[in-house]
């Protein structure tokens, strides 16, 4: 199958551009790449005390999901935010020719990748200090993050396009985000009976939290209900399907827009 | 100014068969049009303040502009087209077009085997990392995996001379040194095909006699060439065809000396 070694020689050096940028970005630092672990530790130390008491909820149950939720979203932001402008920061390279436009959203969704990766000994720490230990729920934690990541795939693909041609696109996107961080349960927890808390029913339209849920849920012992394993499915299949139409049609157009 | 660099963008439209009767490149009514946005019409003559206010409001307006129209040629396998035409013709446009950067809006174009263009110097460089990494970056971008850059080093280097700055951050470069890593780097692959812009001819003042000799080396290495420039003196020495573009439309296409002669000609009646 010479065109499967093809592009696992392609996503490979990929990889290998990604995470040579990453690193360089970090050189004048005195940290490096460390200040992706300080910053979240930081903000789950001094918030997660505070948050825990304004919510009334255990700090041994809310660290954690504050924690994992954090972090995942993190990831999801990566993903939104990043994309609107992955083409225009790329314009020199797109205009010389040095890498295609797949390959320049690809490098975007790696690095936001890596960046989760290295943050993930934060999950780890907090898990040993409060001693949760899933066992089966990582595995189905990981399958949670794959389809995760599989969205993010369609999103960058997506918000890339509509962000060269439409340059508002990046503010709405941040917009939208930062609503979106507070109306997630990252800060607080749903109530266990009335699932949706303050939200009410309204959480369930929130697809950030689904996507969070099958990944975090399962660490914390809890059961995903099924809706949100099906929203999960959807979003990710049809993105990925609406999206590779989408990108025939109008990837060619970049180059003119940016 | 380093406006000198290549870039290599291997986007074959069709690739396979390889007898050298079938024409390289074959262009058939390439049209190319444009989208542009450009400000409302505002006279800052009678108000320069107006430049912060439009620009807020950020008034403006979407025209689209055709850059190529109808444009026809082919290249056959050993040949060297030159591509003449004033600013603003279409020449670099036609070379992105030929790089696989733009699709063209109609007409056809099959390019047959691997095009490498060199256009601008700067780019795909991280000024942030060392000569030796940004060696590994671009190789990387050039679609080469960490081995074969490896094997290739040691002869990169060498031209480059860089000796112990190799190590140094790329901001720490002079313009000269830049220049050398950068075309020691982006000739590490030979093409099939070579694009070159305008560059080749206009920095003479510091292209030394190495650069041009490595640049040289690879236009005889290629088994195609098109090179946009205004040195009719090179061109002639170095092209079999010439394409005269004018207002991104051909307006002669056939043997260099004729095309030079034409051009000439064109200029001085303007």
């Amino acid at each position: 199958m010479p065109e499967n070694s093809q592009l696992s020689t392609n996503l490979n050096s990929m990889i290998q551009i990604a995470a040579f940028g990453f690193l360089i970005n970090y050189r004048k630092t005195m940290v490096g790449p460390l200040w992706l672990l300080i910053g979240p530790s930081l903000f789950i130390v001094v918030l997660g005390g505070l948050y825990a008491k304004i919510g009334a909820t255990e700090p041994d149950k809310f660290i954690p999901h504050l924690s994992v939720g954090l972090i995942c979203w993190t990831l999801i932001t990566s993903f939104t935010n990043q994309a609107p402008t992955v083409f225009q920061r790329a314009r020199t390279q797109i205009l010389q020719a040095g890498l295609s436009l797949d390959n320049i959203a690809m490098l975007s969704i790696i690095t936001s990748v890596i960046i989760f990766i290295h943050q993930i000994p934060i999950i780890l720490v907090v898990f040993f200090l409060y001693g949760i230990s899933p066992t089966f729920g990582v595995i189905q934690s990981l399958v949670g993050l794959v389809f995760l990541i599989a969205s993010g795939v369609w999103v960058t693909r997506l918000l890339a396009i509509l962000g060269a041609r439409f340059r508002d696109l990046s503010e709405i996107v941040q917009a939208i985000m930062r609503i979106a961080f507070l109306v997630t349960p990252i800060l607080w927890m749903p109530a266990v009976a009335e699932r949706g808390g303050a939200l009410g029913h309204y959480l369930l339209y929130n697809p950030f939290f689904h996507f969070i849920e099958v990944v975090r849920a399962p660490l914390l012992g809890n059961t995903v209900e099924v809706g949100s394993w099906i929203v999960v499915l959807v979003v990710t299949a049809a993105g990925n399907i609406f999206t590779h139409f989408f990108s025939r049609s109008y990837l060619r157009f970049v180059p003119l827009w940016i | 100014m380093t406006d000198t660099e290549l870039a290599g963008a291997p986007e074959p439209v069709h690739g396979r068969l390889d007898h050298s009767a079938t024409p390289l490149i074959v262009a058939e009514n390439l049209t190319l049009r444009v989208p542009i946005i450009k400000p409302h019409e505002r006279s800052f003559l009678t108000s320069p303040l107006q430049l912060f206010g439009s620009l807020y409001l950020s008034r403006q307006q979407r025209l689209t502009v055709s850059l190529l129209h109808g444009l026809s040629f082919s290249l056959a396998s050993g040949e060297r087209l030159g591509v003449i035409g004033p600013n603003g013709a279409g020449k670099s446009t036609l070379l992105r077009l030929l790089a696989g950067i733009y699709q063209p809006t109609s007409g056809r174009l099959s390019v047959r085997g691997m095009t490498r263009g060199l256009f601008d110097v700067s780019l795909g460089m991280n000024l942030e990392a060392t000569g030796l990494e940004n060696i590994y970056i671009r190789g990387l971008h050039m679609g080469m995996r960490l081995g074969e850059i490896r094997s290739l080093v040691p002869s990169v280097l060498d031209f480059a001379e860089l000796g112990t700055h190799i190590d140094k951050p790329l901001m720490t470069y002079s313009t000269g040194m830049r220049l050398r890593l950068a075309i020691a780097v982006s000739t590490m692959i030979e093409p099939d095909i070579l694009l070159l812009d305008e560059w080749i001819g206009t920095g003479d003042s510091y292209f030394n006699e190495k650069i041009k000799k490595r640049v040289m080396a690879l236009i005889e290495g290629s088994r195609g060439l098109i090179i946009a420039t205004h040195n009719a003196k090179l061109m002639s020495s170095l092209c079999t065809r010439g394409l005269v573009l004018e207002n991104g439309a051909a307006a002669f296409h056939g043997p260099i000396d004729e095309a030079l002669a034409l051009y000439q000609n064109r200029q001085k009646q303007r």
